[in-house]
């Protein structure tokens, strides 16, 4: 095993634990909503939501770092450049997110002046680690595309993936600098501090988990390079004619111009359609293969994410997208319910899938079965499945009384979260919130346990 | 939009876009496993898509631009799974002697 291959696994555990921090953020705000007063100036609603957004930042980002990490020297046949300045930033990255906790559990807020700022909290939703810990965590992505570059560049040797990849790096430490500007007119604030959201999300993000399953198909499908690297051309194609402008559904209500609303509208519209393509690109792996693999867990969990992110970005994503629509529904659970689904079909199916590729191959077992991930697998997706049904629940009836009805007034507003329709939502919503962190548990149980030798039947597939 | 306005056109809008993906599964799905039965019911998924854009147009109060949008892409659906299964085949057709 590589050196790069250690410091991945380092990651992928890292990332399997603030997973799990996540879920328990995510059911403690869950709460709020069922006993408002719950933890009342001990532990407000702000700072449970801030660490389970942030938390989900950081793990997704840990699993990236980790999969590029892990199959960065197999692609280029060589171990990784600068690999004691990996392991230091891996130690420092740990370290900036463990302050960082303490002090949003602990000391939560200070007053509005340049201390709070600099060291207690940034104020940028979603962003919100102080400035020094953001300084940290664009030193940790400098010095990761170092590793890529400089390892590239040792390496002599250049491939499709890898091109994508150190492409897509410039934006990736680019854009996260938008973290950075105190701008005091909030529109022009909001404009670019949606770049920073969307560019991550939906065009940086997505390329960089385009290369890493293109890598893990060759591995786990023994897709041919020619294939993966055509789609992901493709993909880099899709998220730069229809991602980039999609960015416009941000600006429906910050006080842009109101062009945005044709351009938002009519790019988030054309989303959906690449990912039909991708649901047939899985439909058409599986039958090839006839749903046999080395690597059962791996593949379930990609074919998975092909189909949710359909479901979650292209369904939910288009059911509110459109102006007229999204004037009333944009902020309510409706949006939390779209959130959380597309996050889980783009990302999260393809890191869980990542993490049961280097669990086969440190254990060195051929083939990787068993029964323990079917219950993580199914646990977690019908877990998912049934929290967006009641966030859409609950968010529709925040809609439809609070803002149709009740025309967006605090008072309509209050009403409609004592809706039943709203509150049973709430309450399926934790439900399926408790199921979901069940299958957390089994997920990680069954990646910490020793893998069970299961017999081959018949031919499968070699990696590419 | 009136607040049943609201719920009825994100709805159609929802199912819409459910229908087509049903139209790319069970075409997808059908041509693998050679089932013309699934292909039809892609068929099937995709008549009512198209049917949904038109209830869409005619009965919801979204602005014509966006009404014809969603008419336009109907029929881009429609071509995508057949011209993705093609590009799929084809490319792994060329990719077997090398292998």
């Amino acid at each position: 095993m590589y050196r790069s291959q250690k410091l991945s696994l380092r990651y992928y555990t890292a990332a399997v634990t603030l997973f799990g921090v996540m879920i328990l953020f995510g059911l403690l705000s869950a709460l709020y909503y069922l006993y408002p007063s719950l933890l009342f100036n001990i532990f407000n609603f702000n700072m449970s939501k801030i660490l389970h957004i942030d938390t989900l930042v950081i793990w997704l980002l840990m699993g990236f770092l980790g999969a590029v990490y892990w199959y960065l020297p197999k692609e280029l046949g060589r171990e990784v450049e600068g690999m004691w300045l990996a392991e230091l930033t891996f130690w420092v990255f740990c370290a900036v997110v463990a302050v960082v906790a303490i002090v949003f559990l602990f000391v939560q807020y200070g007053g509005a002046n340049e201390f709070s700022m600099w060291f207690i909290n940034q104020g940028r939703k979603y962003v919100e680690a102080p400035r020094w810990a953001s300084i940290g965590i664009v030193a940790v992505m400098l010095v990761f595309a170092y590793n890529v570059i400089a390892t590239c560049i040792k390496a002599r040797k250049m491939t499709g993936i890898m091109w994508v990849l150190v492409l897509d790096l410039i934006p990736l430490v680019a854009v996260y600098l938008d973290a950075f500007p105190a701008v005091t007119n909030m529109s022009v604030d909001l404009y670019w501090w949606w770049w920073l959201v969307h560019m991550w999300v939906e065009s940086t993000w997505e390329v960089l988990i385009g290369c890493v399953m293109a890598l893990v198909l060759m591995d786990v499908m023994g897709t041919s390079r020619r294939i993966v690297e055509t789609w992901l051309y493709i993909e880099v194609m899709l998220v730069l004619g229809a991602g980039i402008l999609g960015l416009g559904h941000h600006y429906f209500w910050i006080g842009t111009p109101q062009y945005w609303l044709s351009i938002g509208g009519f790019f988030s519209a054309l989303e959906p359609l690449p990912l039909l393509g991708m649901v047939v690109h899985a439909i058409y792996d599986a039958g090839t293969h006839r749903l046999k693999t080395r690597n059962q867990p791996a593949y379930y969990w990609i074919t998975t994410e092909a189909l949710l992110n359909f479901i979650g970005a292209g369904i939910w994503g288009f059911m509110m997208t459109l102006p007229q629509i999204n004037l009333l529904s944009h902020g309510t659970q409706w949006t939390v319910s779209h959130g959380h689904f597309a996050f889980y079909g783009a990302y999260v199916c393809g890191i869980i899938a990542v993490l049961y590729v280097a669990k086969q191959q440190t254990s060195g077992v051929d083939v990787l079965g068993g029964r323990a991930w079917k219950w993580g697998f199914g646990l977690l997706n019908f877990g998912m499945v049934g929290m967006v049904m009641g966030l859409l629940l609950a968010g529709m009836a925040q809609a439809f009384y609070g803002r149709a009805i009740g025309g967006s007034t605090l008072m309509a507003f209050t009403t409609a979260s004592e809706n039943p329709w709203f509150v049973s939502g709430m309450w399926a919503r934790m439900f399926f919130g408790v199921m979901f962190a069940a299958g957390y548990v089994v997920l990680a149980y069954d990646l910490l346990s020793s893998p069970k030798r299961v017999p081959a039947a018949g031919a499968l597939p070699e990696p590419a | 939009m009136t607040p049943s306005a609201l719920l009825e056109t994100a709805a159609l809008l929802g199912l819409f876009v459910l229908a087509s993906g049903g139209y790319g599964s069970l075409y997808s799905a059908g041509r693998i496993w050679s089932r013309p039965a699934l292909i039809r019911a892609g068929g099937v998924c995709w008549a009512l898509a198209f049917a949904l854009a038109l209830v869409i147009a005619i009965h919801t109060p979204l602005d014509p631009g966006w009404k014809l949008l969603i008419l336009a892409s109907a029929v881009v659906y429609l071509v995508i799974p057949p011209m993705t299964w093609r590009y799929l085949d084809r490319m792994h057709h060329e990719q077997e002697p090398h292998r």
